[in-house]
């Protein structure tokens, strides 16, 4: 019975739905994982993306940059199915996002890791509990294997010793640790991180980094990076996505995506306040919301 | 229409469509009751906390509002007469109406402002949308048994309420104000319906009231802007809806069931 358990578990890994057909395949065996086309999308009347394109490639770490409100978390929030798009396609591993069903869908999440700006721990549970909670409901594991996993993840994230306690008994740096763990805890295909250096000490930002680096390394995972720290993004990301106005105005290399002389690289990654992203909110005649409206020519 | 007109209609509208949210909401809850019978040990937890947690405010207000409807029904039977009535007239009382009715009230203060407070910090926290992530769906997972708890704990609360209640009468009339113990026992067991005034007074309202407070709470909770400020008008807005829900239900489940 627990045998049986185990290679359940295992067999989530390795195997690819009888269903799949051969264009999906021929998409799993290319090196894009995540394939957005045409993505559009409107909120509150603001277009947020519009006809926007993005291929994230399988197995590296790519980076999304972009000013304050353009949506990265948006992104990210299409790529999981939590929102839909108003027009476009999105495909994760071959799998149009929006076509999928509601079990599809969560079948789809259980190979997804998602690390929140604020950890997200659940408040009720210790830092074991946290880690087992996706194991706990969505395997039939012998406790003790439950144990193993999550000692293995804790001692990968470096919080072994932390497991017994509250997540409010931990610093902010340990509870992203922790989510990380949570994260990765089905070995996951893709892993969304939202700002996860938001908030760090340079020691926890350290840690964090190169946790992300290590674990894209050894275990394969795809790693998609939403972060507005250049210097951060410069050491471990392969690949680099500056949206802005709804679209992709510039991509590449992250060491030298900064060198290409657009306006909107030049501002974003030189920092001025004023340029393609305007100092000002949009806003009507500034004499005349003063009241000097024919007074000052 | 002026501004005035436009503003009380809008808020006629808001209103409307969240009694329609409510409902599509209790739908979804019903559809996923059958998701959440493999969180069992959950929905006992949440028995735990909104039905064993509140054992001690019911105990103790069933206890004096029995007392004081005893001392009231004393002074006032007593200018005919009756007072060897009092005690079937407070067991009438609080099985038919204010066992309910006053549970209910209590339960929505207690339990449903803890509900929608704990499910909007966790919809603050990211907490909801990270169950979502992690494949586990959060209202099989949080609101159902969250929901079936609180079904299930009011008529029990209920009940005790009563027995507290008809002890604190008994406290009073007999030990205090010298009503005789067999005349007290004899009128209440001979006119009280076990059909009419236990199983449609205390039950079964109960049981409505418990589905429709604890409706309110989750679905208050689940829909509340994930702020500070949106958390706090949520809970305010389950004990302001949950006690018109209460009053007016009980008016007229009484006029179906009398």
């Amino acid at each position: 019975m627990a045998l049986a358990a185990v290679f359940g578990y295992l067999s989530r890994f390795t195997t690819v739905p009888s269903s799949m057909t051969e264009s999906v395949r021929a998409t799993l065996d290319d090196d894009v994982l995540v394939r957005i086309r045409g993505l559009t999308t409107v909120l509150g009347g603001k277009t947020i993306f519009d006809q926007l394109d993005m291929d994230i490639p399988r197995g590296k770490i790519t980076a999304i940059m972009g000013p304050s409100g353009t949506g990265k978390t948006t992104l990210l929030k299409h790529i999981t199915g939590q929102m839909r798009a108003d027009a476009g396609e999105i495909r994760v591993d071959g799998r149009n996002v929006a076509e999928l069903s509601r079990e599809q869908l969560y079948k789809l999440r259980e190979g997804i890791g998602y690390l929140f700006q604020n950890s997200a721990l659940l408040t009720d549970f210790d830092v074991f509990e946290n880690v087992a909670f996706p194991l706990r409901q969505h395997t039939q594991l012998p406790e003790e294997l439950i144990r193993n996993l999550v000692l293995l993840k804790l001692q990968a994230v470096g919080l072994r010793g932390a497991a017994p306690l509250m997540p409010s008994e931990l610093s902010g740096g340990m509870a992203r640790r922790v989510a990380l763990a949570r994260a990765i805890v089905f070995d996951p295909m893709l892993i969304l991180y939202d700002e996860p250096f938001v908030g760090l000490d340079p020691v926890a930002l350290n840690q964090v980094l190169r946790l992300i680096s290590t674990l894209n390394q050894t275990l394969g995972i795809t790693s998609v990076l939403v972060a507005h720290e250049l210097a951060a993004v410069r050491q471990i990301a392969q690949h680099v996505f500056l949206i802005a106005n709804g679209k992709v105005v510039a991509q590449g290399d992250p060491k030298t995506i900064a060198d290409d002389g657009s306006p909107w690289t030049r501002q974003f990654f030189g920092g001025e306040a004023d340029g393609p992203v305007p100092f000002q909110y949009p806003a009507g005649d500034y004499a005349q919301a003063l009241g000097f409206a024919g007074v000052v020519k | 229409m002026n501004a005035r007109g436009r503003q009380e209609g809008n808020a006629v509208t808001q209103a409307l469509a969240q009694i329609g949210l409510c409902g599509l909401f209790l739908l979804t809850l019903l559809a996923a009751v059958p998701r959440s019978f493999r969180y069992v040990r959950e929905t006992i937890r949440q028995l735990w906390f909104v039905g064993a947690m509140s054992l001690t405010i019911i105990m103790v207000c069933g206890l004096f509002v029995g007392m004081v409807l005893m001392l009231q029904l004393y002074h006032v039977l007593s200018i005919f007469g009756g007072t060897s009535a009092s005690g079937m007239v407070v067991a009438l009382s609080v099985y038919r109406e204010l066992g309910p009715v006053i549970t209910a009230l209590l339960f929505a203060g207690r339990a449903g402002t803890s509900i929608t407070a704990e499910i909007g910090l966790m919809r603050a926290t990211d907490q909801i949308d990270a169950m979502e992530l992690m494949a586990v769906d959060p209202i099989a997972y949080v609101a159902t048994p969250r929901f079936l708890a609180g079904v299930i704990a009011m008529p029990l609360l209920a009940c005790v309420f009563c027995a507290m209640a008809i002890f604190g009468g008994h406290l009073v009339g007999v030990s205090w104000l010298g009503i005789d113990n067999g005349t007290f026992w004899s009128n209440m067991t001979a006119e009280v319906d076990v059909h009419t005034d236990i199983v449609n007074g205390v039950l079964f309202k109960s049981l409505a009231f418990g589905a429709v407070v604890s409706l309110i709470a989750v679905f208050q909770g689940f829909t509340t802007p994930p702020t500070s400020e949106g958390v706090a008008y949520a809970t305010t807005r389950t004990v302001v809806a949950s006690s018109i829900a209460i009053l007016a239900l009980d008016f007229v489940l009484t006029a179906f069931l009398m």
